[in-house]
């Protein structure tokens, strides 16, 4: 079913968050958005494709539709190249999210996890198409960034269509954000929006 | 009417500079105009500099601008920093020193406490103090939304003009604030921005450029302006424009607000960036490394943003350091001037 949005009379941010809180309350394959200005058109626009859809926009007269398809199956969606990445769908059957939530895996001896942790990044691969998204917060961030020896195996993952995410909160924290050598910035909202969006989550 | 939870950026449509009309559209207004003709007059309308310049004798001449707007953050005397800030920096890009000022306010005094504006002008004149200047007149009207900013007058040598033209082929383009106050704006108006990063690109906004000013004097500054309300490409194209060199910018040293750059990729970009993308867009080339959220930024109409100094390549890592080590950490060196193409901006 599509679901229509009528924004007109709004202006930036409010058809924005107008779509993102209808999309919340109720998530929709299909979706149309009305607007009566430029700005507006382009970021719905934005938005979508950030939600992964697929979007197409059209000018009736003084207003544009925006209309938004996320289809299960759709294969022919291939999103712009110099659209964000972040969280659209991978090619695998399932959609497996992992998180990572510090620089060593386990707890015991923190020397012995590094390496467990690291040997863990480097095993990833393994998952195959399954692996969708590998996402980074708190000290884990520091796998992206300068330094790391995991960011050749993080770029392998990327360069076979793996969303590589990491907090920006955290990166700024350990003053790294200018460091990051792979993936893309990302922020609790679409981690947790990918959290429900993944067939499963495997937290260490 | 109430003084409590009262937040300025909702009671107001457009945020900031992001509330500039559009650069096309002013142009529609004054180009053609009769301008009066006056030999004094050394930088005026007609050259579209970040302020103007009558010389009184010949070590001396008047700076002169004007800046204001609705509000971009919710707290009263932080707005008034800011626009304080903003309008001051005007004078500081052009080299000159900033002495006296007048309030220029638009109030809603039927729906908003009075005390409001105190706080305001209060926040204004903590700036006004910072740079030595001092307040000495005002002019406020009764209007529906709220506007608050302020008419500058300096000093400045008329030798030692800073403007936007004189681009050097080789120059070191340098960079003074972050970018990604416009986005920032409009994610605080939807409720989006957490405190701390709210307090943070305040902060930024509410820095003077007299820091950064007065570093450049002791370097072989060619040209300079500020980032405010037609972004980064925008100001930098006035420079680029009939200066018979070209710009390249790498994007990924151009200091930007992380949570900016995730803003944009959502959709919360003000009109502003849209419109300044339209008016200027055409002098720009982008390599199609350059993310969109990226393009977004360096459109991005600022708040009290930083200088954008053109510098002698060879004192341009001297420059940074000095900035740097006076605290203004996020200077870089963003792009240089380039023999060709001519008239144009490469990003890479």
């Amino acid at each position: 079913m599509t679901k229509e949005l009528d924004c007109r009379g709004m202006d930036c941010p409010a058809p924005v968050l107008h779509v993102r809180d209808a999309l919340a309350q109720e998530a929709s394959t299909d979706i149309s958005v009305l607007v009566d200005n430029e700005a507006a058109r382009q970021n719905v626009s934005r938005f979508l494709e950030h939600q992964s859809y697929q979007v197409k926009s059209e000018v009736l007269g003084d207003l544009f539709r925006i209309v938004g398809r996320r289809g299960e199956g759709t294969s022919s969606f291939t999103p712009a190249p110099a659209l964000p990445a972040a969280l659209q769908s991978g090619p695998g059957a399932k959609k497996i999210m992992v998180l990572i939530t510090s620089t060593h895996m386990g707890h015991g001896d923190d020397a012995l996890g590094d390496m467990l942790m690291f040997n863990f990044i480097k095993t990833l691969k393994e998952m195959g198409s399954d692996l969708w998204c590998v996402a980074f917060v708190n000290s884990g961030v520091s796998f992206t960034a300068e330094g790391s020896e995991a960011v050749p195996f993080l770029q392998e993952l990327a360069g076979n269509g793996v969303q590589i995410l990491a907090c920006g909160a955290c990166l700024a924290y350990f003053h790294i954000l200018d460091k990051m050598q792979v993936g893309e910035v990302t922020n609790m909202l679409d981690i947790v929006t990918g959290m429900k969006r993944a067939d499963s989550v495997v937290t260490v | 009417m109430t003084t409590e939870a009262i937040r300025l950026t909702q009671t107001v449509k457009g945020a900031g500079c992001a509330a500039k009309i559009a650069p096309g559209i002013l142009d529609k207004a004054l180009c053609g105009l009769d301008l009066p003709v006056d030999q004094n007059l050394l930088v005026g309308l007609e050259r579209a500099d970040d302020a103007a310049v009558y010389r009184v004798s010949d070590d001396l001449a008047l700076v002169q601008t004007v800046d204001f707007f609705p509000p971009m953050v919710d707290d009263p005397f932080s707005f008034g920093q800011i626009a304080a800030a903003n309008a001051l920096s005007d004078v500081y890009a052009m080299g000159g020193v900033p002495k006296t000022a007048m309030n220029i306010v638009a109030f809603p005094a039927q729906t908003m406490d009075i005390s409001i504006l105190r706080t305001i002008i209060e926040g204004g004149l903590s700036k006004m103090r910072e740079a030595g200047v001092v307040l000495v007149g005002g002019h406020t009207v009764e209007d529906s939304e709220l506007k608050y900013g302020l008419s500058v007058t300096g000093f400045i040598h008329p030798d030692r003009i800073l403007t936007k033209k004189n681009l050097q082929c080789g120059d070191r383009l340098i960079l003074t604030k972050p970018l990604g106050t416009g986005i920032i704006a409009t994610a605080i108006k939807a409720g989006l921005a957490d405190q701390e990063l709210t307090d943070r690109v305040t902060q930024a906004m509410a820095t003077l450029n007299r820091d950064a000013a007065l570093i450049m004097e002791n370097f072989t500054v060619h040209a300079c302006t500020d980032i405010t309300g037609f972004g980064f490409l925008g100001h930098l194209a006035e420079m680029v424009v009939d200066s018979g060199h070209g710009v390249r910018i790498t994007a990924s040293a151009v200091p930007m607000y992380p949570e900016a750059l995730e803003w944009a990729a959502m959709g919360l970009i003000p009109a502003g960036a849209y419109n300044n993308r339209s008016f200027r867009g055409a002098f720009v080339d982008f390599a199609v490394s350059v993310p969109q959220k990226v393009q977004d930024l360096l459109f991005d109409p600022q708040t009290s943003g930083g200088l954008l100094i053109a510098v002698a390549a060879g004192e341009a890592e001297q420059l940074v350091t000095a900035l740097k080590t006076k605290g203004i950490d996020c200077t870089a060196i963003v792009g240089e001037v380039i023999a060709e193409p001519i008239d144009r901006i490469v990003v890479e």
